[in-house]
């Protein structure tokens, strides 16, 4: 091999190493940010990781002399792009997970917001306390769950707001406020529920029930007993948690249903030899004929059996609060490339109920190519603090787990009967709930919102430069 | 060449070598779907060094080892710096197939070289020295490696694995036949 053999080699060798470097710095090095519904893959400027509240001042200051987006993220199960933006820094949460204070006495508890339900319930477990409103999964952070204001088994105690003392927030300026009832109480309503629009919540301090054991009731019904069956429970006071949930097996569609009460179990029943946390555990049948009903109505019927194999099971378990509050998700857990998994919540109101479902069941019969896997009901006491309140009266919850494609076709599908879903919902006075893909369009999101213009002009008055930005703002507040 | 030369020279190539393939499958795992087409991509690899064994065998005999060797590491070196802009699994089945002509380069001449410097005789104790030294530079690179990937991104370590291979390259090119 000669000298000049090696020297052009050498020579076309830096070139495409360069334009190589170039190309991977330009397209390929930027983070991809995405969330439980993975249909909105996104390239974003970096993602930091929050390590202590100077950091994270630091974050937002820099951001404002870089005039860069910011948006924030905890286990990001919201799945409309909530917690990022193109090109904007995504401010993950997780770490930022410390409890600060915790006093038996008073029932309180401060925690930073990147802590989850379950660090929560590690540390309080053993004083016999126990949170008093949160999802039925403990996965989430406290962070998130303020954010989409959430609601969960429990019917005695509201939304998450009702249970929120003060907190701690890191302004769009990079200054930290304290916002409870009496200080900047405009905040309030707005930043819970407000889907970390008006900056970070830094820390949170959250009052809590006293942990009992409940017992278990399960029994099968029709949906039009429903309201009145439900109606009588929530009047006896021992009752203190419920879950339903109605079959989208075809045998069945719209019309059994399984129902679940937790109520205070008699007082000769010792809660400290059930107060153990139990542990996720991945429960190979549901998860094998979760995975049939996906491609099958066969398999919607079998699994619907099955869980009333487990419903029957279950009655007459003893439980602690706690425990009810940790319920398995292992088995949803959902992998494939062409396919996702993605959650739609319609409130209705009780009284409404009977006529919903029947309407309900008039439009999803048409749509026979809908692949809807599993509908839970919870119920959630009338509240009207957050601006973005979804509980404009006592309101059942829907839950609706829906198998989709990821084509832009199969999007347009699931979008028409998202759409059509909602209309009825907003025909019976419903509401619907906002962590979820933009499938909803903004007349929808107005009705089912009546403040909502009012929500995102507050947005621009605390945060004018729209520091904090992510995909639902941009889809439904500009 | 003398024996010792060659194994530093292989010693770089192999740890060149270590610092990409246990990483690379995370590479795929970001490109692939499913394992039927990871197992088309290893497929592939084999199936292309396999057609060209014979090619290879006759031409190292006409050639010489070194200018195979040198052609192997700076045809790494190159076919590397595409590696980070990989999006496709079709792009994936491309380089596999010319990272198997160029693992097939390798590793005939590798055992034509052995061939060639060991004697009969003390060929256990030689090849064992030659192992325990590459081997040696492997493990090295593969361990260092996770920690630049934690600081780096996946992309940098094809780079860096680049340039080792166009430095072995100018190392086996300087020395004397």
């Amino acid at each position: 091999m000669g000298k000049r053999a090696i020297i052009s080699f050498l020579i076309g060798y830096s070139v495409l190493f360069a334009s190589s470097a170039y190309m991977y710095n330009q397209h390929f090095s930027r983070p991809l940010a995405n969330d439980a519904g993975r249909l909105l893959p996104t390239e974003v400027k970096s993602i930091q990781q929050a390590a202590g509240e100077e950091q994270l001042q630091k974050i937002v200051r820099e951001a404002n002399d870089t005039d860069s987006k910011l948006s924030i993220a905890g286990m990001q199960h919201s799945q409309g792009g909530h917690t990022y933006y193109p090109n904007a820094i995504m401010i993950d949460m997780k770490k930022y997970n410390k409890i600060l204070h915790f006093d038996p006495k008073k029932r309180t508890i401060t925690v930073q917001s990147g802590a989850t339900w379950d660090d929560i319930q590690q540390r309080i477990n053993p004083y016999g306390l126990a949170v008093k409103v949160m999802q039925s999964q403990n996965i989430f952070t406290v962070g998130g769950s303020l954010s989409v204001n959430v609601h969960g088994r429990d019917i005695r105690y509201g939304s998450l707001i009702d249970t929120v003392e003060s907190f701690r927030l890191l302004t769009p300026e990079g200054k930290i406020i304290n916002v409870s009832r009496e200080e900047n109480k405009e905040l309030f309503p707005l930043v819970i529920g407000g889907y970390g629009l008006f900056g970070i919540i830094l820390d949170v301090t959250l009052t809590l029930a006293e942990d009992e054991l409940y017992e278990t009731h399960t029994r099968m019904i029709d949906y039009k007993e429903y309201a009145s069956y439900f109606r009588k429970a929530a009047g006896q006071p021992q009752v203190k948690m419920h879950l339903a949930r109605i079959s989208i097996a075809p045998d069945s569609f719209l019309r059994e249903m399984y129902v679940t009460n937790w109520t205070k179990a008699a007082s000769k029943h010792d809660r400290t030899g059930y107060s153990q946390l139990k542990k996720d555990r991945i429960i190979a049948a549901p998860k094998l004929l979760l995975g049939l009903s996906r491609y099958s109505d066969w398999g919607k019927d079998k699994f619907w059996e099955l869980q009333r194999m487990y419903m029957e099971r279950g009655n007459g378990k003893f439980e602690t609060r706690n425990n009810v509050m940790r319920s398995e998700t292992a088995f949803m857990e959902y992998e494939s490339s062409s396919r996702t998994e993605v959650l739609q919540e319609y409130f209705v109101p009780v009284n409404q109920f009977t006529d919903y479902i029947d309407d309900l069941r008039e439009v999803l019969q048409q749509e026979e190519k809908f692949n809807l896997l599993n509908i839970t009901i919870r119920y959630v006491e009338k509240d009207e603090q957050a601006v973005l309140s979804y509980a404009k009266a006592d309101m059942f919850a829907l839950v609706l787990l829906i198998n989709q494609g990821t084509s832009t076709a199969d999007r347009r599908h699931t979008e028409t009967v998202i759409r059509k879903m909602i209309d009825v919902t907003l025909a019976h006075d419903g509401s619907y709930y906002l962590p979820y893909y933009s499938y909803p369009d903004k007349r929808q999101l107005h009705r089912a919102y009546p403040r909502s213009k009012e929500f995102f002009q507050m947005k621009r008055k605390y945060d004018p430069d729209e520091r904090f930005m992510n995909f639902f703002y941009e889809e439904y507040g500009r | 060449m003398n024996f010792r030369q060659f194994i530093w020279a292989q010693s770089l190539i192999m740890m060149a070598g270590s610092m990409i393939f246990p990483f690379y499958v995370l590479l795929l795992r970001n490109v692939g779907d499913s394992y039927a087409q990871f197992g088309w991509a290893y497929g592939l690899f084999a199936l292309t060094s396999a057609l060209a064994y014979p090619v290879i065998g006759k031409m190292a005999d006409h050639l010489g080892d070194k200018v195979l060797l040198v052609t192997y590491t700076w045809g790494t070196a190159v076919i590397l710096l595409f590696f980070p802009l990989v999006d496709q699994v079709w792009q994936v089945y491309i380089l596999q197939i010319v990272m198997g002509l160029l693992g097939a380069l390798q590793k005939n001449t590798e055992k034509t070289s052995l061939a060639r410097y060991v004697a009969k005789e003390t060929a256990g104790r030689q090849i064992g020295h030659y192992h325990t030294w590459t081997s040696i530079a492997a493990a090295i690179a593969i361990i260092l490696t996770g920690y630049i990937v934690d600081f780096l991104t996946i992309g940098t370590i094809f780079y860096l694995a680049s340039i080792v291979y166009v430095i072995s390259g100018w190392m086996l090119w300087k020395q004397k036949p």
